[in-house]
């Protein structure tokens, strides 16, 4: 098959199950998605609704059962571990919801890690200049334990953007921080995104935040379907804000300092 | 070297253990490698050093380090071999002869000894009667000779007067009071005389066909003696016996060998309990860091350069640890040393190399075999784990991983023991008690839910915790049983022996024989004691007699080469030979009504005082040696006459005791028209010494022989072994400890969550302290229960099969066991979780996430 050169991302009839007390349990129906260069798409859907494990195997972190998934024209359903990761490391940056800092190494240090793995020079002046750029200059050597929520986060945004990868994967990047935060962590994302012209993928419950993205799509039961999208101005969007609503105002969890990735 | 430390993994590795060492989160790990490195390393250096020092202190009863005792000169090529050593030689001539004095004669145990004689060890005279004051000296001059006290009273000369031996006359210059390799036999022998060996062919007593027996002395540094050992052993024939101090089979050599042992056990459980300490400590390692690894992951790292990150940082540590355990080791080898210098000199003694080659060796072994497995896991850590999140299910199933540090481990105490057959037990042991612990402890955990739902909230849901937490507890318990039951062990062992080697010197334990008392003499001799409340075991009538003959088939003299025992007990070494076997020599008979309270009858029955039919009893050992049954009927020859007894019991004598002890007992018709004088063992307090003396100054033919020297030497050797040993356990509890606290904390981790989740729900932390208190005491108890079952299993085959020792139970030790379980696991598992109750709940579950 061949792909539209403008594509970052593409999967088709992508599925997985899993073996359950020997029945099988299908946690992605086929999936078929395209994501072009500098778009920012939003996976909505309810708890259980397979938009981790989507994101998962979008991102090269687990493998489909069935199906195929391309970033940057690479067959990452082909690729085995170690290759994926060379995928990761050239092309692919991550925010992730608890920001899974790396505890022993300082801010800077955090930032600098996936600069350093794809072989990036200047690693430590474009590290400084991102922390500068999300407010934190003068947290360069604390560790993530001497952070708040949100200044982790921002550790964690900082480090999403050195290796200006081609494509950006947040899981619920503002689900462990208090709404106020929550909103300056989102406008800094996005704000990033934009100058940097980064594809952007975002998991989410936070129907505000997804409303931000050119792109939303919905997971219901493993099924994907389009519920937004900027430019063919789809639009089940305010029945889907209702609802997410409804059930988002309920989870948001006051936060105070800590630490996440403990090693 | 500039591109390596230049490439992203060196960096990132340096970076990661520089801040971690800085945070102290890898100060469990780095304790553990540091105290399985300098335990060993303090412990090899101090038992070698302890080792050395005692074989030092005690190698004077051989008065060398080695003694080649033959019937014959030995070969130039020996003392060539010995010069090229450098050794310090000396020669000793031992033969048996009259001296005479105007009418006087006297059968003396004649020893012609070179000037350098002793090596070791003093030989002490005295040039007044009373004996007050003496001289350490080496050989006499030519013409002099030095006697035992019982020569001047039994031929009525002094000091000054002159003696013939053979055919030359010399001059009395002094009175024997210490003769350092002095054996205990020559109790019952004649008295002696120490010459100069240049005086030997002046006397013309030795002529063909004479018996003569040659000691040639060696001292010298300990390796070169082990070289020379084996250069000389194979040149040796049949007639030459090779004497070191432990072959000498004197009780001083038993309790070395007994202390040595221990010192190599205590050892061998301290590499254990360090490397169990490791084991834990390694896993938690890995456990810590696969955060850290699934995000390099899932940031792009491959798994050749997470590889290569954690190789380095493993190795670092590894070495950082090392050199800290050794240094740490070298500060408690030399706070040992200083804390026994008072009881025994280590001056003399060197620190080689082989402890801090074992010392290295271990920590590496360590480190690589134990973390192997950790650490596999760990760069094998999936990358989807930043989503899935990094719960690991604890396996108790046993896998081939496991098998490596099991190697490891026999490797290790087979390189420091270099001894198959315990390091196999020791190690086979432990995996089976592991493999029993693991489905005992689960059934203990399964009894104690029922328990606690009788009980309070705090209790149920320890018990509960407990319960649900089966298989990872049994892998903790298994851990915490063998660290307690280590201790356990050692603490047995030591108090074991401890009492054996007490009860080698009871209260009121004889210090001096009186021999050769006619039986004339005998009632104003014990009249004295009585007087002056001295102990006496009393009198025995003694003959010198040989076995002839076993129901009439003559017994063949063995060779009898092997005597050098400073021990009462008889007869002990002979070899086969042709011909029906006997003792070989002449031993010591004694008739008695009662039997000795120490001993008892394992066949046959003790004779009543009123039967008047001869017979005998014979010692256990000997029956089986010469394979004498009860019935048998045995020909004794005493002088010229012959008689023929049935052995109506057999006897287990406790030899340890320092008790007159026979091989032979007859009953008192038996001897009824023989000829003997008696003999007798005293215990003299040293204010008493002068006035026995005195009063035996009146009775010229009584030879008195004093062995305070010995048992003084021998308690001060106790002594030091105790203080050696109490030295050891501390240190090895020290390691058991570290495994405790290492596995508690790991413990406290997997609990975190939980703990975070009930208190987030609203659990008040008085009922979460409770909980964790009951939960960590209960599996502390459980622990030291097992443990004493172990303990007390691993206990009987160690006294059974290595220090050849009865078996008892320590029902003491279970509840110490049982005890000290709880209340440290309990201890150290609140005080990890007060901490963790200290913190606010999002905290909590913040840390856990």
């Amino acid at each position: 098959m061949k792909v539209n050169s403008e594509s970052i991302l593409k999967v088709s009839e992508l599925t997985k199950s899993v073996q359950l007390e020997g029945k099988t349990l299908s946690l992605l129906q086929p999936v078929n998605l395209q994501v072009n260069a500098g778009e920012t798409l939003a996976i909505v859907g309810s708890s259980g609704s397979g938009k981790t494990t989507l994101l998962s195997i979008l991102a090269g972190l687990d493998l489909p059962t069935t199906g195929e998934v391309y970033i940057k024209n690479q067959p990452l359903h082909q690729l085995n571990e170690e290759q994926r990761s060379q995928v990761r490391a050239a092309h692919v940056g991550f925010i992730f919801q608890q920001f899974l800092l790396i505890n022993s190494l300082t801010a800077l240090e955090n930032v600098m890690l996936p600069a350093e793995l794809a072989n990036i020079e200047n690693a430590k002046e474009k590290g400084i200049k991102l922390l500068e750029q999300v407010g934190l200059s003068d947290r360069l050597e604390h560790f993530p334990s001497q952070l708040s929520g949100g200044e982790q986060q921002r550790v964690a945004i900082a480090r999403a953007f050195i290796s200006q990868p081609d494509i950006l994967f947040a899981d619920e990047p503002t689900g462990n921080l208090d709404t106020k935060t929550g909103k300056y962590i989102a406008d800094l994302l996005f704000d990033l995104n934009t100058r940097l012209g980064t594809t952007l993928v975002l998991v989410t419950h936070d129907p505000k935040l997804a409303a931000r993205c050119q792109r939303q799509v919905q997971m219901d039961s493993g099924l994907l379907k389009e519920v937004f999208n900027e430019k063919e101005n789809t639009s089940d969007i305010n029945h889907l804000t209702q609802k997410a609503d409804d059930i988002t105002d309920g989870e948001i969890i006051e936060q105070d300092k800590g630490q996440v990735c403990s090693n | 070297m500039f591109k390596l430390i230049n490439s992203t993994w060196f960096k990132q590795s340096l970076r990661l253990l520089h801040h971690e060492l800085r945070k102290g989160e890898l100060t469990i790990v780095f304790l553990a490698i540091v105290l399985a490195v300098a335990t060993v390393f303090s412990l090899t250096g101090f038992s070698d050093q302890v080792k050395q020092a005692l074989t030092n202190n005690s190698v004077n009863t051989l008065a060398a380090d080695r003694v080649l005792k033959t019937n014959t000169v030995i070969s130039k090529e020996i003392k060539a071999e010995s010069d090229g050593y450098g050794f310090n030689f000396a020669q000793k001539v031992e033969l048996r002869s009259m001296v005479f004095s105007n009418d006087d004669m006297l059968l003396t145990d004649l020893n012609f000894v070179t000037s350098q004689y002793p090596l070791r060890g003093e030989l002490l005279i005295s040039k007044t009667n009373d004996l007050q004051e003496t001289l350490s000296v080496k050989s006499p001059e030519v013409g002099h000779i030095w006697v035992d006290k019982s020569v001047l009273g039994r031929m009525n000369v002094s000091i000054g007067d002159q003696v013939e031996v053979g055919v030359a006359t010399f001059i009395i210059d002094g009175i024997l009071v210490n003769v350092p390799d002095r054996s205990f036999a020559s109790v019952f022998s004649n008295p002696t005389i120490i010459m100069n060996r240049d005086d030997l062919e002046k006397t013309e007593l030795i002529q063909p066909g004479s018996r003569v027996s040659y000691r040639y002395l060696f001292s010298g540094n300990n390796e070169d003696l082990i070289k020379f050992d084996e250069w000389v052993k194979p040149k040796l024939n049949d007639t030459q016996r090779w004497i070191d101090v432990k072959s000498s089979q004197s009780r001083i050599g038993r309790t070395l060998d007994t202390a040595e042992k221990f010192l190599s056990l205590a050892s061998m459980l301290g590499i254990v309990l360090a490397a169990i300490a490791v084991a834990v400590a390694s896993r938690r390692y890995g456990q810590r860091h696969k955060p850290t690894v699934a995000v390099f992951k899932a940031l792009g790292a491959t798994n050749k350069h997470i590889q290569k990150v954690y190789v380095l940082h493993w190795s670092l540590l590894s070495v950082i640890s090392i050199l800290t355990g050794l240094i740490v080791g070298y500060g408690l080898l030399q706070l040992g040393a200083y804390g026994i210098e008072k009881y025994l000199s280590l001056s003399s003694s060197t620190l080689t190399l082989r402890p801090f080659m074992i010392a290295v060796v271990t920590g590496l072994i360590c480190a690589v075999a134990f973390a192997i497995h950790p650490i596999s896991k760990l760069i094998a850590t999936s990358p989807i784990a930043v989503i899935k999140g990094f719960e690991e299910k604890t396996s108790s199933k046993l896998n081939i991983y496991q098998a490596i540090p099991l190697v490891a481990l026999f490797l290790l105490l087979y390189l420091f023991s270099a001894d198959f057959v315990m390091s196999a037990s020791l190690l086979f042991g432990g995996i089976l008690v592991s493999i029993v612990l693991l489905y005992f402890g689960k059934f203990l955990m399964g009894l104690g839910r029922s328990a606690g739902t009788k009980a309070g909230k705090s209790l149920y849901l320890a018990m509960a915790n407990l319960r649900r937490r089966a298989n990872e507890n049994s892998v903790q318990l298994v851990s915490f049983t063998l660290a307690i039951k280590l201790l356990l062990l050692i603490t047995v062992m030591k108090s074991s022996i401890f009492s054996e080697w007490q009860q080698q010197m009871p209260e009121g334990t004889p210090n001096h024989y009186l021999v050769n008392i006619t039986n004339a003499e005998v009632p104003e001799i014990a009249k004295f004691a009585e007087n002056n409340s001295i102990t006496t075991e009393g009198f025995f009538q003694v003959f010198r007699g040989r076995l002839s003959a076993i129901n009439g088939e003559k017994t063949v003299r063995v060779n009898n080469e092997t005597q050098a025992s400073s021990d009462p007990k008889e007869g002990k070494n002979d070899e086969q030979s042709e011909g029906r076997r006997g003792m070989g020599r002449e031993l010591s008979l004694t008739w008695k009504d009662e039997i000795s309270p120490l001993s008892k009858i394992v066949s046959g029955q003790w004779w009543d005082v009123s039967d008047t039919t001869p017979q005998v009893s014979v010692e256990e050992g000997a029956a089986e040696r010469l394979d004498i049954k009860l019935g048998d009927q045995l020909t004794f020859t005493i002088g010229s006459d012959e008689f023929t007894v049935p052995v109506t019991s057999i006897r287990d004598v406790n030899w340890q005791s320092r008790q007159l002890n026979f091989i032979m007992v007859f009953n008192k018709a038996t001897f009824s028209d023989i000829q003997s004088t008696s003999l007798s063992a005293w215990r003299v307090s040293p204010d008493k010494k002068p006035l026995m003396y005195e009063f035996l100054s009146n009775y010229p033919s009584i030879s008195v022989i004093d062995i305070d020297a010995i048992m003084v030497q021998l308690t001060t050797m106790i002594d030091q072994m105790s203080v050696a040993i109490e030295l050891i356990l501390i240190l090895v509890v020290l390691a058991g400890s570290l495994v405790l606290v290492a596995q508690v904390q790991a413990s406290m981790e997997e609990r975190e969550r939980e703990l975070a989740i009930l208190r987030t729900l609203g659990a008040k932390g008085a009922l979460l302290r409770n909980s964790v208190l009951f939960e960590f005491v209960a599996l502390g108890a459980i622990a030291g229960l097992m443990a004493s079952i172990a303990m007390e299993i691993a206990v009987f085959f160690l006294q059974t099969q290595v220090f050849d020792m009865p078996f008892s139970l320590h029902l003491d030790f279970w509840l110490i066991g049982i005890g000290a379980g709880a209340a440290f696991v309990g201890v150290i598992g609140m005080l990890s979780c007060w901490r963790l109750l200290s913190l606010s709940s999002v905290t909590l579950i913040r840390r856990t996430m």
